[in-house]
Formats: C-alpha cells, structure tokens, sequence
C-alpha cells in the first residue's frame, strides 16, 4: 500500500541538518524522518539517533554460543571413538583450543553480518523512500505524509534548510 | 613519480565517481586480451592438476623423505600473502589512519583471492583429493570425525573461518558502491548490481549498523588472521624434526605473512594505478607510507631469522646443526643467500632512503620480497625433510614440470581473479574516499540558529 | 627385506623410480664400511617401524589413519588415509613410505601377492605393521584351539626369514619372553631414545669380552 510522502533533496549536509530541526520544531516524530545519502556523515546531529550496541552485543552472544557449539563438537566427538594416538589423552585440552577459538570467532563474524542484514532490513525488494539523484551526492530528507499532516507546514520547514528540490511521491513505507 | 607529491595528500578529483566507475562501464581490447593470456595460464595449472590426479603425485619430484615440497610452499606463500587486506583494512580501520581510505579494497582483494588459491593446495596435494571433505566435520556412517588434534585440521577450522570473514569484510562495504552502480546504470547491469546491493539505500540507521558491522568484523579479524598463518606454522612446529620443531615458527611465519603480504599489496596498487589511470587517487605518498611498512617488516623478518638462527647455531646440536649447515654452505646455499638479498639486503638498501621510495622503488623492493619469501618457506621445509635425523636415509629434491606448471597458475589465477574484480567491482571504495573528504569541523556549526551538535570529527 | 615385500604385497617400483629415491622398503638394512681399505670391516643395521609409544605420526593424522591400537601397535588404515603426507614428514626414523603411482605388478608375479593383505592404492601410506595379519592369525587359531599363545610361535616375516636370527619378535607384556629378557638385557638400547617417542624396538649392542 503506497504512503505519499514529501522529500527534499540537499547539497550539504549542513542544510539537511538545518532541515531535519525545522522538521521536529513542526511537530514530526524524530523516527518519522528519513534521511538517505551516499555516504555517512557521523560529524552531524541527525546521523547519531540510530546508534546502539545492539550489532556489539549481538556479536558477543554469537561468539559465545560458538564457543559452547565448539566444545561440545570436540569432547563429545572425542569422547563417542575414543582413539589413541601419540598417547595423548583422549580430550587433548591444548590442541581443542585451537578449533575452539576459530568456531568461537566464526560464530561472532556470522552473527554480525546476519545481524546487519537483519536490523538494516536486507535485502529489500520494497520501494522505499529513496531518489536516484542520491548517487550524485544529495541528501534526501524526507516524511510521510500520514492522514492529518499538514503539507505546508512540511514544505517549510524542509524549505527551511535550503533545499534544492522538494518532491512528493508515493513509497510503499 | 618521485619527489614529493605535488597535490595534497588527502585531495581527490571532483570527477572521482567517474573515474572509478569508468572500469566497470568501458572495457578496451586490453582487458581481453590480458584475461586470455591468464586464462591460459591458469588452465595450464588445471591441466597440471588434472594429469597429477590421473597418474598419481609420482609426477612430482617428491620421494622418500621429502615429502613435502613445492605443494606446501605454494600453500604457505599464498596464505600469508593473504595477510595484506587484513593488517591495511583493519588494523589501519581500527587505528583510524586515514591514508588507508584508497587501498582498503585492494588489499582486502589480494586477502580473498589469496586465501582461495592458498586453500586449494591443501586439496592438490593429497594422495587422493577427491576425499578431501574427510576433513570436514560432520556425521557419516564411516563413524569418525576428523583428529581434531592434527594441525591439518587446525588448518581446515582456520582457513575456513578467514576465507569466511574475509569475503563478508570485502563485501559488506561494498554494498553502498554496488548501490551506486545500480543507480548509473540500465539494463543488465542494473540489475545485477540491484541484487549485489541489497536493495541498499543509504538511510542513517543503515550506514550505522554497517559501520558497526564493520568495526566488529575489523576487531574480529585480527585475531583470525594473527591465528591462521599460527596454525599454518604449527604444521610444522608440531612435528619433532629437526628446525621444525621450534616455538619461534608462530610469530615468525605471522611477520612474514604480513611482510609478503605488504609486498604483494604494493606490486597490486602499482598496476592498478598504471592500468586503470587512477594516479589521482593513489598517491606516491600512500606508497610511501607502504613502503616505510615494508621497510619494518624486512627489519622484524631479519629480527627472527637471526633469534632462530643463532639459538640453533649456538645450541650445536648434530641434527639442527647439519640441516644449518644446508642452508648456509650447502647444497641450499645459492637459494638461501638469494633469499636474504631479497628479502633484507634489497629492501633495506631502498627503502631505508625517502629518495627511493618512490613507486618504482617500492614495487622492486616488493618483487624481490615476494621472491624472496617464496624462497624462504621452501628453505623451511625442504633442507629438513631431507635432513632428518638418521643420516642413512637423508635424501635430496628436485622439482618437475608439474610442479612447476602449479606454481607459474597461481600467479596467473592471482591476476586473473584480480582482473576481473576490477572490472566489475570499483577496484577503490566510493564511499569511504568521499567520507575521508569531509572536511572536518572543528566549529560547532556556522549559523548561530541550528542547534547542531558536532559528536566526533572523522580523520 | 625380501621376505618383508612378499609378505606384505609391497610393490617394487622400478629403476628409474627407485633412482628418484622412491623405493619402498618398510623393512631397509642400512649398512656401514668402517675403515680404510684393506682394513674395512662392514656394519647392518636394520631399520623398521619402531611401533613407538608416543608416535609422532599418530597426532598429525587428519584422518586417524595412524593411530595407536590397544596392543600397543601403530596401525595404518590404508581406507582412511588421504595421503597427506605429514605423518612421514613428523616420523623422525624415516620409516613411512607413500604410493606414488598406483602399484603394478607384472606378470606372473602377481599370483604370489598374500590373500591376507591388502593391496593399497596411489595416494596411500604405509609402513611396518609387524605383520599384523599374520599376529591376527595367530590370536584367532589360539582362540579356536583354546590355548595361549607361546613364545616364538609367531614370527614377522623378516624375522621368519633371518638366517641369523638376528631378529626377534615376541611379546613385550611378558616378562619371560626372549624377547623381554633381550630388551632388559644391558646390551639393549633404542634409536633416538631421547626424542621420547617410546620406541618398542631395542636393538642390542655386540657384546664384548
């Protein structure tokens, strides 16, 4: 189901900045507004609400589930056929570290890039609020237009930052 | 080329999207031609393989007691030659040196194709490859699991979990450039990128969680890389052979790794920057910063060489003593003194002189340690096995064709693998060289009337 | 070492791969010349699988090929070996040796291979087993006739063979065996004793007067 929503397009991302402001003075949810660019710009205010530790803590989980993944496989291997060779014991602590650790860390590499595709909502086959002109280094800034917004109010404030463009167009967000 | 740079370090073109995306759009005669001589190069090798499988490894100059020999140098060279993209991508990503900003993907390029081609001589050189999954671990009917106590398996567990992290850190930052390619281009292209980008757009939520993804799999990957070229060394070091079985080998064969690894990157970023025009964007001062690298590896490789040698020498003990003696008087010396040119006298000479670390400089310091390492895993490995302890059964080696024709199609499969990313993937990160243009702001903000708050600046 | 080949299926590999230093001699009888001519006196030592306690090759095997069996024998399962080769390279004596090529035997030696051992494929590692079909034989025939086995009864094939009986095969486990009583003796030494792999073959110093 298609939402309309209105998106302006910027130079700078100062200007998104000055945008993004008037937008919330007007009375728009912070997680409301969408701001896409080409690349990340951690310097500025409207960059930061997404942060969190989730990816860390998440990756930590994982490394010890591998880690407890491993040491299950290699005693419980070992200890099912038992077999002796260069009479070291069965469950040869030193040498299972080894795999150990390369389980543990390849748990903790596959957590986070599964979490990343996850919590970044990829892939996504949605059309999304998005605008090709984004390539060439714009910055879009955009809202949907849920039943009751004022479109004035959000024209304004998004010509506030000095937008190049303001568009209107239909996304399935 | 020589001399200081004339433009800022850090400057890059306004046409830079052009410029690197210019490869993937246009191809030349050149590019063609160049894939057909590697092509061959590399199905040269396969043809090799193949009539090694068919006959048997008798076709090989091993024999009784070197058995192993060019099949497991090659293995070790190119595993460590794989440690270029891990030591520049994460360690410079986590230290936020921001010269790295160009070479990141090359390096982490040469650390990809590197470990495929390191990872398949584990299978070539079995007596029967086609068993090799005997190594994975999983329930059969045969009712055995691998030993997990062999450092082959070591060696299994570890490569797979770098191959694994390296490929997923070469591809998650390259989603936002395979977004870029989407949005420039029509027809098949554009689709094929769409799938490669995952429907990426570029909201701030998603440009954070990959930057934490990123951070992660850089703390993560270090201790990887740091355990795999360990584990190779363990091959060796775990068996009591003469001048195998010493501690030194772990942190040893990691030196060397990075130090081969560095010099790869160089030889990499140099044709690079000549084939496909992008002087604008690798500057003589990165190969400089590369080239001072390479110049403390050389000096750390020769730091380790010497503890090992001296403990030995010092120690005289009749069997290490008489494997010494092979390398440094005997039937190894010609090889073993070339090494030590190569991979100390050469470097030292050029690179300890800023007047010389030029481009070229550095690339003919870089080919003669790539050389040179080569050289050095051979000269682990093969004066020992023919000088074990028993001197009645001490034998010699000598390469044959096979072996030969495997290793010349490994350094053609390098290029060729190499070629064809650049051809399809912006061989420079987009994203990455334009956040390292933002300018940095140490003011709070420039009008008075928005409440900005500046968290960080960015190098 | 004839004997030992028989036995054993263990496949001449011809003159040009024997020069490649490829022969295939589990059993090899490495020989000293002490001594300028006219005064040369020569020296053999026969060198085998020492079946060690602490086998280095055993741990390196991906696959368990070598591993340790209950009595005390380092068996090599040729089905579970790949061919890796890092058990020769780990065994300090020199004493595995790998399939090159697949083995030919040309005609009509191939009627005198033993029913009892396997013939083994390229690619696979072998060594001494102590003739481990002929000690399975044996358990099974004492175990049919209900009795123990005695001391001598059961021979290697190079033990079989040795015209001087210079080699004796018995079981370590029983004090009263010769071959024990040989090993406590104060002639017996071991080769490579103090790399502790626990060699189980003693070999016995010349007595002097």
């Amino acid at each position: 189901m298609a939402t309309p929503a209105i998106y302006g397009l910027y130079d700078e991302p100062a200007a998104a900045q000055r945008a993004c402001t008037a937008l919330k003075r007007a009375g728009v949810e912070e997680r409301e507004i969408t701001v896409i660019s080409s690349e990340p710009f951690e310097a500025f205010e409207f960059s930061q609400r997404d942060h969190s530790l989730l990816l860390f803590r998440l990756a930590g989980i994982g490394g010890l589930v591998g880690f407890v993944l491993a040491v299950l496989l290699v005693t419980g291997t070992a200890r099912a056929w038992p077999i002796d060779v260069g009479g070291m014991p069965i469950v040869a602590w030193w040498p299972y570290l080894v795999i150990i650790f390369e389980l543990t860390m390849l748990s903790a590499i596959l957590t986070t890039v599964v979490s990343l595709l996850i919590t970044a909502r990829l892939p996504s086959r949605r059309k999304d609020m998005y605008d090709l002109v984004v390539s060439d280094g714009k910055i879009l800034v955009g809202v949907p237009m849920t039943a009751g917004r004022p479109a004035d109010a959000i024209r304004q404030a998004l010509g506030a930052g000095g937008a190049v463009t303001i568009k209107t167009a239909d996304f399935q967000n | 080329m020589s001399g200081p740079s004339s433009q800022p370090a850090t400057g890059v073109p306004a046409t830079m999207t052009e410029d690197l995306l210019r490869p993937l759009l246009k191809t030349s005669w050149s590019f063609y031609l160049l894939v057909a001589v590697l092509g061959s190069i590399v199905l040269l090798g396969v043809g090799a393989f193949a009539y090694q499988v068919n006959t048997g490894i008798g076709v090989w100059g091993l024999n009784w007691p070197v058995f192993w020999a060019f099949d497991i140098t090659n293995f070790v060279f190119w595993i460590g030659i794989s440690h270029a993209g891990t030591l520049i991508s994460a360690i410079l990503r986590l230290v936020n040196a921001g010269w790295r900003r160009p070479v990141t993907r090359c390096a982490e390029v040469i650390t990809a194709f590197a470990l495929m081609i390191g990872a398949m001589f584990p299978i070539v050189h079995l007596g029967r490859p086609w068993l090799f999954f005997w190594l994975m671990p999983y329930p059969t009917e045969r009712q055995i699991w691998p030993n997990f106590r062999s450092p082959l398996v070591w060696d299994f567990f570890a490569i797979s979990t770098y191959l694994t992290g390296s490929l997923l850190f070469l591809y998650l930052p390259t989603i936002p450039d395979f977004a870029l390619v989407r949005d420039k281009t029509t027809g098949w292209r554009h689709k094929v990128y769409g799938v490669l980008a995952l429907g990426w757009r570029g909201t701030t939520k998603q440009w954070h969680r990959l930057e934490s993804a990123m951070q992660i799999m850089a703390i993560a990957i270090i201790p990887v890389a740091v355990s795999v070229h360990t584990i190779v060394s363990f091959d060796f070091s775990m068996a009591i052979v003469p001048m195998w079985h010493s501690t030194i080998f772990g942190p040893y064969f990691v030196a060397g790794a990075i130090f081969s690894g560095i010099a790869a990157l160089i030889i990499a970023m140099a044709a690079l920057r000549k084939f496909l025009h992008l002087e604008a964007y690798l500057h003589p001062v990165h190969f400089e910063n590369l080239g001072k690298l390479l110049l403390m590896m050389s000096l750390l490789w020769g730091y380790f060489v010497f503890a090992e040698r001296l403990t030995t020498w010092y120690g005289n003990e009749s069997a290490e003593m008489s494997v010494f003696w092979a390398t440094q008087r005997g039937a190894f010396a010609p090889l073993y003194w070339t090494m030590v040119v190569c991979n100390f006298v050469l470097p030292l000479s050029i690179l300890s002189f800023r007047k010389f670390r030029t481009v070229l400089g550095c690339v003919i310091a870089s080919c003669g340690v790539v050389v040179g390492m080569w050289l050095e895993r051979f000269l682990i490995i093969v004066p020992t096995l023919s000088h074990k302890y028993l001197s009645y059964s001490w034998g010699s080696y000598r390469p044959r064709t096979p072996e030969i024709l495997l290793l010349i199609s490994t350094f053609g499969a390098m290029g060729l693998l190499y070629t064809l990313f650049s051809k399809f993937v912006p061989i420079i990160s987009i994203w990455e060289l334009k956040v390292g243009e933002q300018p940095e702001l140490t003011q709070p903000h420039e009008t008075p009337d928005v409440a900005a708050t500046l968290w960080r600046t960015h190098p | 070492m004839v004997a030992c080949h028989a036995e054993n299926n263990i496949p001449t590999v011809g003159a040009s791969e024997a020069a490649r230093g490829r022969a295939m001699h589990w059993l090899r009888v490495e020989r000293y010349w002490e001594g300028e001519f006219p005064d040369v006196r020569l020296k053999f030592r026969p060198v085998l699988c020492q079946q060690c306690d602490a086998a280095p090759c055993e741990p390196v095997c991906p696959t368990y090929a070598s591993h340790h069996t209950d009595e005390g024998l380092n068996a090599q399962v040729y089905n579970r070996c790949i061919g890796t080769r890092y058990c020769a390279n780990a065994c300090s004596y020199n004493v595995r040796f790998f399939n090159f090529f697949n083995p030919v035997w040309e005609k009509p030696l191939h009627l005198q291979l033993n029913p009892d051992v396997s013939v083994r494929e390229v690619g696979v590692m072998e060594k001494c087993t102590f003739c481990v079909q002929r000690i399975k034989a044996a358990e099974q025939q004492v175990k049919a006739e209900n009795r123990e086995l005695k001391d001598g009864e059961l021979k290697p094939a190079c033990a079989q063979s040795c015209p001087a009986t210079a080699i004796v095969f018995g079981d370590l486990n029983d004090p009263e065996s010769q071959v024990s009583r040989l090993a406590a003796s104060g002639r017996g030494e071991k080769l490579l004793e103090d790399l502790g792999t626990r060699p189980n073959v003693t070999y016995l110093k010349q007595a002097r007067a």
